[in-house]
């Protein structure tokens, strides 16, 4: 326990040491509240048009800010694997899930303190337009979002695992992308509907907005938040697991 | 016990032999050089005894424990610092070291005082709140090397220490590492001649991925009945080539 205790400290101090961490974990999704926010202010009320409206859109904005998170992961352990520091490591007493679990639990608080702050700027911005979002909706959007917090950065660790420095960038946009737009971030599949619906409802991504924002309305049905959620759990579950059996896989493989 | 002790220690690589079956011992306490050209397999030997490699082949022992079954014995009581440099860039040089200690399960105040130990020793005290990153390559390197040690091993790799580095900051490191003799049993591997020389008390030169020849300095030239390391290598290698 100690020593994945010492390599989520120094996980977490390589990051907050990297200016770029601030920008895109905690600046990005900040500037996104505000500029969704102020295209909001300019949709005419008669097109009935809420997704940006910032009780629907803090969720969506938490969840597309774990994405980057996720990215960060998939940096900090490719940069590891790259050059000789992890080569050393794995010559100390340090075993597999050492590695693994302190690679995920620095980002799982970063992602936790970027959800405080994204859902502070959204609550300022609620009191600023007479959005009524409430204390109880955060804390229960937040809550919600921490399996979507685990599912993402299990993706970073398998592709961090997985790809180079070079490499895990690119596809981890790939999700980025992905991510925002069948996450339904910036539109409303449950309104559009069709094809595009149910492309949303086959991936994770779908889900962990849905049940944010259901939790952020105190919305506690089965069908908005607690299936939806139950999905994003399974999904956490698996990816998590399959991230740390490629990592052990791997660094068995290092040492043969 | 001997510290070192391998029995047709073997890696193979695909289509490469880089270690061919050596017989190495290494005494307790000693400082033991592995001398030998690029590629001649200095590398690949550290890793399989640091448990950073597989042997394909053959048996090693350290300090009794065996390489192939019983490698979290031999985690805890071996430090490498390996060829290429590594520390953790954002961390500062004190963080980097306490890091180190806590992974070697040190605890509490414990943390502080081996870090501060250790720090004395290589005189870290001065660059202590510098980034690694930040370092030039003979501190770094100095740092890389506290890190190896900090966990108290029986048993160090040095892994060509000096590469790279200025005349000067060779002599330096050349210091740091004589102060260590005695205290552990010191396994450095090199292709500078001098550094060989100057510090070990044994030597190996390594050729191909065999051993051509071991001892001191004085038997391996009685050997290869030249006068200096460096012409006794170069005839040890020209009769290695010749066979
Ligand atoms: N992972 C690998 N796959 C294939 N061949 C390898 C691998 N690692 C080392 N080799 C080969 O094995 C041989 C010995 O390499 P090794 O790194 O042990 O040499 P070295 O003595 O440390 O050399 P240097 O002074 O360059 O560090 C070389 O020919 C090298 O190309
Ligand atoms: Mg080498």
């Amino acid at each position: 326990m100690s020593r994945i205790i010492a390599f989520t400290t120094r996980n977490i101090k390589e990051m907050l040491r990297d200016p770029l961490s601030y920008i895109f974990c905690l600046g990005f999704p900040i500037v996104m509240l505000l500029v969704m926010t102020l295209v909001n202010s300019s949709i005419p009320p008669e097109a009935n048009m809420t997704v940006f409206r910032i009780d629907n859109l803090c969720g969506g904005i938490a969840m597309f800010g774990l994405t980057f998170v996720m990215l960060f992961t998939a940096l900090s352990v490719s940069k590891d694997r790259t050059c000789a520091f992890l080569v050393r490591m794995y010559a100390t007493p340090m075993t597999s899930s050492d590695f693994s679990l302190g690679y995920l639990l620095p980002m799982l608080i970063i992602s936790v303190v970027q959800m405080f702050i994204t859902f502070t700027a959204s609550f300022v911005i609620s009191l600023m337009t007479g959005v009524s979002l409430s204390i109880p909706g955060i804390l229960l959007s937040i809550v919600t979002l921490i399996p979507a917090a685990v599912f993402f950065t299990g993706i970073g660790l398998l592709f961090g695992t997985l790809f180079s420095d070079k490499a895990a960038p690119g596809l981890c946009s790939v999700v980025i992308s992905l991510g925002s737009f069948l996450g339904c971030v910036f539109f409303d599949a449950d309104s559009t509907g069709g094809i595009m619906l149910t492309v949303c409802k086959c991936l994770p991504f779908y889900y962990c907005t849905k049940a944010a924002r259901s939790a952020a309305a105190l919305d506690l049905s089965a069908e908005n938040l607690l299936i939806p959620l139950l999905i994003v759990c399974v999904s956490a579950a698996v990816i998590t697991a399959l991230a740390i059996v490629v990592f052990n896989s791997r660094m068995k493989a290092d040492l043969a | 016990m001997k510290a070192i002790e391998t029995r047709k220690l073997t890696k193979k690589y695909k289509d490469k032999t880089a270690v061919n079956g050596i017989d190495l011992e290494v005494e307790e306490g000693e400082l033991f050089a592995l001398l030998g050209v690029n590629g001649a397999g200095k590398t690949t030997t550290v890793r399989m005894l640091t448990c950073l490699s597989e042997p394909t082949d053959g048996e090693g022992y350290v300090k009794g424990h065996s390489i192939k079954n019983e490698k979290s014995a031999v985690k805890r009581i071996v430090g490498i610092s390996p060829q290429d440099t590594a520390v953790a860039g954002n961390l500062t040089v004190r963080e980097n070291l306490e890091f180190m200690a806590k992974v070697y399960g040190f605890t509490g105040n414990r943390v502080k005082g081996r870090a501060d130990e250790i720090s004395e020793v290589f005189g870290l005290g001065e660059v202590e709140n510098s980034r690694a990153k930040t370092l030039s390559g003979g501190w770094k390197r100095k740092l890389s090397i506290a890190m190896a040690i900090i966990g108290e091993p029986e048993l160090l790799f040095l892994d060509e220490p000096t590469l790279g580095l200025d005349v000067l900051a060779r002599r330096e490191l050349w210091k740091s590492i004589s102060g260590l003799k005695g205290k552990m049993t010191i396994v450095l591997t090199t292709h500078y001649m001098e550094e060989a020389e100057e510090l070990a008390d044994h030597i190996a030169i390594m050729i191909n991925g065999n051993i051509e020849a071991y001892g001191t300095l004085h038997e391996i030239e009685e050997a290869a009945g030249k006068q200096g390391l460096e012409n006794a290598f170069v005839e040890i290698a020209e009769r290695s080539m010749g066979k």
